[in-house]
């Protein structure tokens, strides 16, 4: 049982800081479908710059400029050239899917996989005295750093959006932008600044992926954990709280399955499809309700 | 008017150049950093996809699904429907297509090939009625529910052949073939052209006509083109969302239909390389018309099947197209809005107090 | 030396010159009215003070010192501030963080709420004002809602203070309370601009007035030395009358629309409308009067068949149309034209024809076995255009190309090229010019006068008086009294507006 939960805070990490940052880019507006492809490129640069380096911290920031770089690119398209955000969003998925097979052929002249016996790995977080702690210690300790990093990341967010200045503008900016630039917040320049937020959380959350639990690359190690974030966000309605719920809960579900895979016999499509459809019922109780409040429009 | 629309086709195609022409340009540059070079490298590309009448024909194969997704988001895209999950009726349609033929293996051929192409599209029209009753009735964010069936078809089709319809001693998962009565008939062996291209180019005849000449097709214009005006014009807007919807499934559900009585002819799990997602680059591309739509599909089909030839000859990992295909998305998106600004003329500055 | 000087400028849009060289200066610590109709670049002037349009030329100078106000943000810095007609609120935010936002107290990174709160507690009650800064702006009223507009501006010591139109949606007393305000405002020395076309009100707290006609500037003129009948005659130039209806009998008429005890719930941005009883006979044409705001969008979509009422009936020639959907209603004889010309009554991206016959294209003749009858939709849309007068480069144009006036008027012939039984005309002459104005009254009258009821909307007292045979007036959702015109006086109408009841009911 421990184990289970143990898995499921590892498995949670990447979907809180993905979930965390696309919360950022949604109060400010804009719906981030890019997490997916922005994830992904965190994971492979963090694991490109960590085997150059030989650091995976170096890597790590390498994973967030990358998320940080990708991301800007989508605002520029965007903001500035006014492209429409789902399609450029989906694009860049497919953008960084090409280009990090096409990149791990031309650097490395392999297909599939990238695990080179020298790549240092982030490593684990140990507390000797705490280990002893009945369940607790089993479950809390001997994660990677980004795991405890995610949740200090999505409290500060929390905070961020609700006791600063700046979280009041950008959460102007995506309820009101007119109110907003009407008393002079430069609106687009928030928003642009959300999504790249968004970029470097997304690329953090890759890199725990890569470099946290695995020390490897593979092609599209990512396997639609950006949408399933994305499900999180929509799940807790873009509240902080409610949104980390999700994760953890579709985190769940992904430990599950990969421990029942071994003893009982539960296809692990079911946990997979579990968060999508859950998120489909959420959304459509979520609009009854709404629409029980209205009557007769 | 007829000289109009044909102006208009022209400008869209110059639209069409210049974006391939950028992306060309960028293809070219990163080949170049990559130590290749980029001559070369496009020459094989073009030589692969239309240098001869097999490689033409194998474009045109390639070519078939996307054309059949593009209609089909362009179909909702028209409605006002954000419908992304074109990719999730692909997979529903191909098993159920694939389903009926090895289900009832020793039907007569005439009969089962219908019954198949029907349950291919009507399954796929099915998937997508759920996110469309959804939005429909309930005002839910077609977008996200889309993107999140798209998810779930791929996992249920995958369960599907793993577990109930496997094959026992098989090491991929993969459902019993289809009876040879049924796969589609080739038309120019050994290329991988088959019938289905033909019939994807009736769909697309068939949709030109809807938009331009039906009852439905004005509906679908004016729903999308404000659905608040077609609100109090008197259309029943939940009515022609779903139609919309159910068609955009349809047309996605026999993409898939196609690949498998065509192509593979049994369900593969996980077979598309996103061919739903295409179809949204192709229906903008086109400008959700059938024609830019048609022109949108053979692009992208020749690119892919000139992918290989860029690998085997010219030493570049065929990803390059793929990157290619996702410049070109990002500056159709980009440049339509610019397009849709310039025409933009401020109705009356009457209203300017 | 003037406070305030705008010289010279100019401004352009495509087709029109909207501002003409016009002078305007505003001395400090004065009440300075701009007046105009619709239409005439009062608020587009005010705009460009505001930093919100660049002017094409003229220069703006500020005590003295030539300034350039590219954008809001730089006209807050000059002290100048703006309450717009439509209020630019965050619904969710409570007031006080609708009036700090982008200058908030901080206390190191956080938002110091408590130092925000002691701040604006202070000029809340220099000012008299009666404000909940922990209430959600989203369940104020409008009244309230102003104040927070207004206190934003305060905030950042707005020193030039500019009000679009701001008593349009204020009941009687609100405005008399917002009158208040603004002259304990000019005892502390603050100036402020009144953007109006309400005559009255603009004699009875301005000092001075500008008016502007067709973008240019007509006259300046102090309160004092002026009155009503002056400033109007500035504002509209010729007065074309339009011949009031002789009353030719309509006692005997059958009523073509009856609303019975109808009461419609209250939703999220709407009002509710509470047993509302009237009737319109075939040739009438019925005004509805009030103060925007009070129940006219609820009530037209009501009628329109977009929504269905709790309690009562409706009746359209004698059929019961209560919970007919919109197509029915129009097979029955209904036609609408809706209140946001732009949004409900046409689909700008789409061609003129297509706008022509967007509510009859699903029949025949239109439509046969599911096919569009292409050249008799054709024909029809060129006889439309033409009969109604309807500029257009050709009916295949982008509807988003015409003007204002063809707009409207292309509305009008797709709902009235069958005579109706009964028209809901929704503001029809809201932001035109004299032409179009005149035009479409006359039509209206027509169409009454071969059997139309006619339904009217209008927040223009005088478009009602010149038109109308009866008045309706509503309040707050509910109809709080009847006139026929010949009854129907400025005063009567003011106090009904304002919410009193009278004891007649027609």
């Amino acid at each position: 049982m421990s184990a289970i939960l143990f898995a499921m805070l590892r498995m949670t990490a990447p979907l809180i800081l993905a979930a965390t940052g696309g919360i950022i880019s949604q109060q400010a507006g804009m719906i981030n479908v890019a997490l997916e492809g922005l994830m992904l490129i965190g994971a492979f640069a963090g694991v490109l710059i960590a085997y150059y380096a030989q650091s995976a911290w170096i890597g790590t920031l390498a994973a967030v400029a990358a998320g940080a770089l990708f991301a800007g690119l989508l605002a520029l398209a965007v903001l500035g050239l006014r492209a429409n955000l789902i399609v450029a969003g989906l694009a860049l998925n497919l953008l960084v899917l090409g280009l990090t097979r096409y990149l791990l052929q031309i650097l490395f002249a392999t297909r599939g996989a990238f695990a080179p016996e020298r790549l240092p790995g982030l490593g684990t977080l140990e507390i000797p005295t705490l280990r002893g702690f009945p369940i607790l210690g089993d479950i809390i300790l001997g994660h990677s750093p980004l795991v405890y990093f995610s949740w200090i990341l999505a409290l500060l967010s929390a905070f961020f959006l609700d006791h600063t200045p700046e979280g009041l503008r950008l959460r102007a900016v995506g309820e009101n932008e007119e109110a907003a630039r009407s008393l002079g917040v430069p609106v687009n320049r928030v928003r642009a600044l959300a999504l790249v937020a968004s970029g470097c959380l997304a690329g953090l959350a890759g890199v725990q992926l890569s470099l946290g639990n695995l020390q490897l690359f593979f092609e599209n190690m990512t396997n639609g954990r950006g949408f399933i974030a994305l499900a999180a966000i929509y799940f807790g309605q873009a509240r902080p709280a409610l949104t980390l719920l999700a994760c953890l809960l579709f985190g769940l579900f992904e430990a599950i399955q990969i421990r029942l895979q071994t003893r009982v016999d539960i296809p692990p499509q079911w946990p997979q499809m579990l968060p999508f459809i859950l998120v489909i019922l959420v959304l459509a109780g979520v609009s009854m309700h709404r629409r029980a409040r209205r009557m007769f429009f | 008017m007829i000289r109009a629309m044909a102006f208009r086709n022209l400008q869209e195609v110059a639209r069409f150049m210049i974006t391939l022409g950028i992306a060309l340009i960028l293809g070219a540059i990163i080949i170049q950093l990559s130590g290749r070079e980029a001559s070369a490298a496009y020459r094989a590309l073009f030589e692969s996809a239309l240098g001869s009448r097999l490689a033409l024909a194998d474009s045109l194969a390639v070519s078939t699904p996307l054309i059949l997704t593009g209609l089909a988001t362009a179909v909702a895209f028209r409605t006002g429907v954000f419908n992304v999950g074109v990719e999730g009726s692909l997979y529903m349609g191909a098993f159920a297509a694939a389903w009926v033929g090895f289900t009832w293996p020793n039907t007569p051929s005439g009969l089962l090939i219908s019954a198949a192409i029907l349950a291919g599209g009507l399954a796929g029209s099915l998937w997508g009625l759920i996110p469309g009753t959804l939005k429909a009735w309930l005002d839910v964010d077609e977008i996200v529910t889309t993107i999140m069936m798209n998810y779930v078809a791929v996992s249920f089709t995958s369960y599907l052949v793993n577990y109930p319809f496997a094959v026992p001693g098989l090491a991929n998962a993969m459902s019993p073939m289809v009876p040879s009565s049924i796969h589609l008939p080739r038309l120019l062996p050994p290329s991988q052209l088959h019938a289905g291209f033909i019939l994807a180019l009736l769909c697309a005849l068939g949709v030109g006509v809807l938009f331009s000449r039906t009852t439905w097709g004005f509906e679908f214009n004016l729903q999308g083109s404000n659905p608040i005006f077609a609100r109090w014009a008197g259309v029943r807007s939940p009515r022609v969302i779903l139609t919309a919807m159910g068609l955009s499934g349809f047309l996605g559900g026999l993409a898939g239909a196609f690949q498998i009585l065509g192509v593979h002819y049994r369900f593969i799990a996980n077979f598309s390389p996103g061919y739903g997602y295409d179809g949204i680059a192709i229906a903008l591309l086109g400008r959700t018309t059938a024609f830019g739509t048609l022109v949108g599909a053979l692009l992208f089909g020749a690119l892919r099947n000139g992918a290989s030839g860029l690998e085997l000859f010219a030493g570049i990992p065929l990803e390059l197209v793929r990157i290619l295909e996702a410049v070109i998305i990002l500056m159709v998106t980009a440049e339509a809005t610019i397009r849709l600004k310039g025409k933009q003329i401020p109705i009356s500055v009457e209203r300017e107090g | 030396m003037a406070y305030l000087e705008m010289r010279g400028i100019t401004k352009r849009f495509p087709g029109v010159v909207a501002i003409d060289h016009v002078d305007f200066s505003v001395e400090e610590g004065e009440i300075h009215a701009l007046v105009g109709e619709n239409g005439a670049g009062k608020t587009t002037l005010m705009r460009i003070l505001y930093g919100m349009e660049s002017p094409d030329e003229g220069i703006i100078r500020l005590g003295g010192r030539a300034v350039r106000i590219p954008n809001p943000q730089a006209a807050i810095r000059l002290g100048i501030g703006m309450v717009h007609q439509h209020f630019q609120l965050v619904p969710s935010f409570t007031t006080l963080e609708n009036i700090v936002l982008n200058r908030e107290p901080r206390r190191g990174p956080l938002l110091d709420r408590q130092h925000a709160r002691r701040a604006l507690g202070t000029l809340i009650e220099r000012l008299g004002l009666e404000v909940d800064l922990s209430a959600r702006v989203s369940e104020l009223s409008v009244g309230e809602r102003q104040r927070v507009e207004i206190l934003k501006l305060l905030y950042r010591n707005a020193r030039l203070i500019i009000l679009d139109e701001p008593t349009t949606v204020l009941t009687l007393q609100e405005t008399h309370a917002l009158f208040g305000m603004l002259r304990r405002l000019k005892e502390e020395g603050r100036t402020i601009i009144f953007i109006s076309h309400r005559l009255s009100e603009v004699m009875e707290i301005a000092d001075r007035v500008t008016v502007l006609r067709r973008g240019r500037v007509v006259g300046v003129r102090s309160v004092a030395s002026t009155d009503e009948r002056e400033l109007a005659r500035m504002m509209v130039g010729e007065v074309i009358a339009v011949a009031r209806q002789t009353g030719h009998s309509l006692e005997n008429a059958p009523p073509a629309l009856i609303v019975r005890d109808v009461t419609l719930a209250e939703i999220p941005g709407r009002l509710s409308l509470k047993s509302l009883s009237f009737e319109v006979r075939r040739g009438e044409i019925l005004g509805v009067a009030g103060v925007e705001g009070n129940g006219q969008q609820e009530l037209v979509e009501l009628l329109a068949g977009l929504r269905f009422p709790q309690k009562g009936q409706i009746l359209l020639d004698g059929k019961d149309i209560t919970f007919m959907d919109v197509r029915g209603r129009r097979r029955h004889g209904l036609a609408v034209i809706p209140p946001d010309r732009l949004q409900e009554g046409l689909s700008l991206p789409a061609p003129v024809w297509a706008n022509l016959i967007a509510t009859r294209y699903h029949l025949p003749p239109f439509s046969h076995l599911g096919f569009l009858n292409r050249a008799l939709i054709q024909s029809y849309a060129a006889q439309l255009i033409q009969k109604f007068e309807v500029m257009v480069p050709s009916i295949d144009a982008p509807t988003l190309t015409l003007s204002g006036g063809n707009l409207q008027r292309l509305i009008i012939a797709r709902e009235v090229s069958t005579p109706p039984r009964v028209l809901i005309a929704a503001h029809p002459t809201r932001g035109l010019d004299m032409r179009a104005t005149q035009a479409i009254r006359k039509l209206l009258l027509e169409l009454a006068d071969q059997g139309t009821a006619v339904l009217l909307i209008s927040t223009d007292i005088d478009e009602l008086l010149a038109l109308a045979d009866r008045l309706l007036v509503l309040h707050r959702g509910e109809i709080v009294g009847f006139l026929p015109i010949s009854q129907a006086d400025p005063e009567s109408l003011g106090l009904l507006m304002a919410g009193r009841r009278l004891e007649r009911r027609g």
